[in-house]
C-alpha cells in the first residue's frame, strides 16, 4: 500500500515519530499486522475506525506502555528504546491523555498538573506551582485549582488532564480517546481546548471517535481495521471521498453523513 | 462451691505486667510486620523472579500453618538448628512476626492490586520511575483500603499474643493461669482472664468497625 | 547437624492417631459452627428485636477473646459451674464452636446485606412475601458470595485445633509434642508436623483464593 504525500503539506517538516512495519500480538491474538505510518512535526494525526482495531493499541506502544512484538519506532530519528531509564527520558518529551482521565484522587487539582515537576524534573514546589497554575490557566480552570477531582465534572477532569501533560512540555501529545469517557454536554469544552492546542502547533496524534472534530481539526487522518491500515489522506478526502470501501461502511455506521 | 474472687485484686500487679507485656507484644510486632508486609507484597509484585517466588514462597508457608506450631517450632527448633539463643519473649515475637508479617503482605498485595492499572500508566507516561509510581501514586492510594484490614489484622494479633504463653512468656494469659496454678482458684482466675480480655478487646473490635465505615471505598 | 527421622516412622500410627483427631474436630467444629453461625445471623436479621442484642453482644465479645481463653476456660472452669465433667475432645468441640460460629455468623450477615437492598424491593414489588423474597431471591445470591469465606472457616479451624494441645486433646500438635518430649527429637518432629499442616492447609488456602477471584465482583472497589 503505497503512501502518497502529496496532499500532505505536514510532510515537508522534520517527522516526529515514524512506525516501521510494527506487530503486535496479545497471546494468541494479532492486534497490529505490520502497521506503518508517520507523524510530522505540528501535525493533528487522527486514527480512526472500529473498536479493536488498533488504533490505540498503536498509541500505547508509541510511549512503550505497551511493547512491540516486531518493527521499529522512531522518536525524532531515534529508535524506542528498550531499557527504563531512556524510555523514561523518551516519555518525558510525550504527553498522554486517557480515556478515563486517570487524574490522581489524593491530589487536588494544582498538585495534579504539579506533581510530575517536582517527582520527574526535580522542579522545586514553588517553580512547579507557578508552572502548573499556568497550565490551568490555558484550559480555563483557573477556579478549581484547591478542588479534588472527585468534584470536577468529567470535562473539567479532562481538562486537567490536559493541563497536566501539557505542563511537561511536551514535543507531543497522545490522546487515547479523550471524550469517549464524557456527557455530551463536556465534550465540547475538552474539543475547544484540543483546537487551540492545535491552532498553536502542536503535534497531536488522536485516537477518537468525534468524527466532526476530525474533520476539521486534523490535517491526517488514518484509518484502521482489524489490526491494518486501510485507507489514509487529508481529512476533507477521508471524510468527503473514502475511497475504501470499509471506510465508506464505518463513517456510515457512526452516522457520518459528509 | 465458695469463690474467692478477692485473688484478682491480690495478684493485680502480675496481671497488669501480663497485660503490658501483651500489649508490648502487640505493638512491636506490628512495627515490624506492617513495613514487613509492604516489602513482602513488592517483592512479590516486582518482576524480578526470584525476588517474587522468595515472596511467595514465604508468604504462603505462614498462611498455612497454625501460629501455635511456629512457636513451638520457634522455640524448640532454631537453637539446636542455629547458633542464636533467643529469649522465650523473642522467640514468640519472632513467631507473631513472621506470621503476621505474611498476613499484611497479602493484605498490602491485594490494595496495591485493586488500584486501576490506569493510574500506574498515567505517571508512568508522564515519565515516572515505577518505584515513584507506586510510593508517590499507587501506595498512597491503596493505604486507604489497607487501613480496615490492617485494623482487623491488629485485634487478631492482640488475641494471638496468648499463644506465646505456651513457651512460658509471661503476658496476660501465661500471668492468668500462673495465679490459677499458685492460687488453685481455677474459675475465678479463668473468668477473670476471659473478662479482662474482654475489656480490651471489645473496644478495639468496636474501633475496628468505626475505621471499617469511615474508610468504606464506594466507587 | 543430624537429622533423624526414625520415631516418626516408629511412631507413625500414633502421630496418625492424632491426625485423625484433628480431622474429627475440625469436622465436628466446621459442621456444627455452620450451623450455630448461621442461626445466629438468621436470628440476628429476621429475629425479634429482643433476640437481636444479646445476639450482637455475644458474636462481638467472641471477637474480643482468644481462642486459647475458651478453650481453657471450657474445660476447667465450666464443669466447675455445671458440677460435671467434660471430656477434653468435647470441650474443645464446645469451645471451638463457640469462637466460631460468631465468625459464621458475620459472613452470613454480610452475604445476605450485600445482596438485601435492591432485590427485596423488587421481589416485594413483584407481590412475594417477605419470607418468599428471602428463600427465593436473597439467599441463593448470598450464599454464592459466602462460599469463599466458608473456605476460611475450614482453614481457620484446622489452625485452631492445633491450640487444643494445652487442654491436653490427642490431636496432632498435641501428639507431637508428646513425642518430641519422649524421643529428644523435636526438630524432625515438628518440622514433619510443620509439613503435614502445611500439606492440609495449603489446597484449602488456594482454593479460596481462587474462589475470591471468580467471585470477586462483592465489595470492591
Amino acid at each position: 500500500m503505497s503512501t502518497s504525500y502529496t496532499h500532505r503539506p505536514g510532510a515537508l517538516r522534520e517527522p516526529v515519530l515514524n512506525y516501521r512495519n510494527i506487530t503486535k500480538r496479545y497471546g494468541q491474538f494479532q492486534a497490529l499486522h505490520g502497521i506503518s505510518l508517520d507523524v510530522f512535526k505540528g501535525e493533528v494525526v487522527c486514527l480512526i475506525g472500529p473498536s479493536g482495531s488498533g488504533k490505540s493499541t498503536v498509541l500505547r506502544c508509541t510511549n512503550a506502555l505497551e511493547a512491540i512484538n516486531s518493527g521499529e519506532i522512531l522518536v525524532n530519528g531515534i529508535t524506542l528504546p528498550k531499557d527504563d531509564r531512556s524510555i523514561r527520558k523518551v516519555r518525558q518529551r510525550m504527553g498522554m491523555v486517557f480515556q478515563n482521565f486517570e487524574l490522581f484522587p489524593h491530589k487536588n487539582t494544582l498538585q495534579n498538573v504539579a506533581i510530575a515537576l517536582t517527582t520527574v524534573l526535580g522542579m522545586n514546589v514553588a517553580d512547579a506551582n507557578a508552572h502548573a497554575a499556568r497550565m490551568l490557566e490555558k484550559v480555563g480552570l483557573s477556579d478549581k485549582m484547591e478542588n479534588y477531582p472527585a468534584n470536577l465534572s468529567g470535562g473539567q477532569q479532562q481538562r486537567v488532564a490536559i493541563a497536566r501533560a501539557l505542563a511537561m512540555q511536551p514535543e507531543v501529545m497522545l490522546f487515547d480517546e479523550p471524550t469517549s469517557a464524557l456527557d455530551p454536554e463536556t465534550i465540547g469544552e475538552v474539543l475547544s481546548v484540543m483546537k487551540t492546542l492545535a491552532e498553536e502547533g502542536m503535534t497531536m496524534v488522536v485516537v477518537t471517535h468525534e468524527m466532526t472534530f476530525a474533520r476539521k481539526v486534523a490535517d491526517w487522518v488514518i484509518v484502521f481495521d482489524q489490526g491494518t491500515i486501510i485507507e489514509q489522506g487529508p481529512s476533507a478526502q477521508i471524510f468527503d471521498n473514502p475511497t475504501v470501501e470499509r471506510t465508506r461502511t464505518f463513517l456510515n455506521h457512526l452516522g457520518w453523513s459528509g | 462451691m465458695n469463690y474467692d474472687w478477692s485473688v484478682v485484686w491480690q495478684y493485680r500487679q502480675m496481671l497488669l505486667d501480663g497485660i503490658g507485656i501483651t500489649i508490648l507484644l502487640t505493638v512491636l510486632t506490628m512495627l515490624v510486620a506492617v513495613p514487613g508486609g509492604i516489602l513482602l507484597a513488592l517483592m512479590r509484585l516486582s518482576s524480578m523472579p526470584w525476588l517474587a517466588r522468595g515472596s511467595t514462597a514465604f508468604v504462603e508457608l505462614f498462611r498455612n500453618l497454625p501460629l501455635i506450631l511456629v512457636v513451638y517450632w520457634a522455640f524448640y527448633v532454631m537453637p539446636m538448628v542455629s547458633d542464636i539463643e533467643l529469649s522465650a519473649f523473642n522467640t514468640g515475637l519472632l513467631a507473631l512476626c513472621l506470621n503476621v508479617s505474611a498476613y499484611n503482605s497479602e493484605t498490602f498485595r491485594a490494595g496495591i492490586q485493586s488500584i486501576r492499572k490506569g493510574q500506574a500508566e498515567a505517571a508512568v507516561a508522564l515519565g515516572f520511575s515505577n518505584t515513584q509510581a507506586m510510593f508517590k501514586i499507587i501506595l498512597p492510594q491503596a493505604w486507604r483500603r489497607v487501613l480496615p484490614v490492617l485494623a482487623s489484622t491488629w485485634v487478631a494479633l492482640f488475641k494471638d499474643t496468648s499463644l506465646v504463653s505456651v513457651i512460658a512468656v509471661g503476658e496476660l494469659a501465661h500471668a492468668s493461669m500462673t495465679i490459677r496454678s499458685q492460687t488453685f482458684r481455677v474459675l475465678e482466675m479463668l473468668t477473670a482472664m476471659a473478662v479482662i480480655y474482654w475489656m480490651l478487646g471489645y473496644p478495639q473490635a468496636k474501633l475496628v468497625d468505626w475505621i471499617r465505615e469511615k474508610y468504606k471505598v464506594n466507587e | 547437624m543430624e537429622f533423624d527421622f526414625s520415631p516418626i516412622l516408629e511412631n507413625w500410627r500414633y502421630l496418625w492417631g492424632g491426625f485423625g483427631i484433628t480431622l474429627g474436630l475440625s469436622g465436628l467444629t466446621v459442621a456444627a459452627s455452620l450451623l450455630l453461625g448461621f442461626a445466629m445471623a438468621i436470628g440476628r436479621i429476621y429475629g425479634p428485636r429482643w433476640l437481636r442484642w444479646p445476639l450482637v453482644f455475644y458474636i462481638d465479645s467472641m471477637r474480643a477473646i482468644p481462642v486459647l481463653v475458651v478453650l481453657v476456660w471450657t474445660f476447667f472452669a465450666l464443669p466447675l459451674l455445671l458440677g460435671i465433667s467434660i471430656p477434653t475432645f468435647w470441650a474443645a468441640v464446645i469451645a471451638l464452636t463457640m469462637h466460631i460460629a460468631p465468625f459464621v455468623a458475620e459472613i452470613v450477615r454480610s452475604g445476605i446485606e450485600s445482596v438485601r437492598a435492591g432485590q427485596t424491593g423488587a421481589g416485594l414489588a413483584l407481590g412475594m412475601s417477605k419470607a418468599q423474597v428471602v428463600r427465593h431471591l436473597i439467599m441463593p445470591q448470598a450464599v454464592v458470595r459466602m462460599l469463599p469465606s466458608f473456605g476460611s472457616v475450614i482453614s481457620i479451624t484446622i489452625k485452631d485445633t492445633a491450640i487444643a494441645a494445652v487442654i491436653a486433646v490427642p490431636e496432632y500438635m498435641k501428639r507431637s509434642e508428646t513425642l518430641a518430649g519422649q524421643t529428644y527429637h523435636p526438630v524432625e518432629i515438628f518440622t514433619f508436623a510443620m509439613l503435614v499442616y502445611f500439606i492440609i492447609l495449603f489446597p484449602i488456602t488456594r482454593l479460596v483464593d481462587m474462589a475470591y477471584r471468580r467471585w470477586a465482583f462483592l465489595g470492591r472497589s
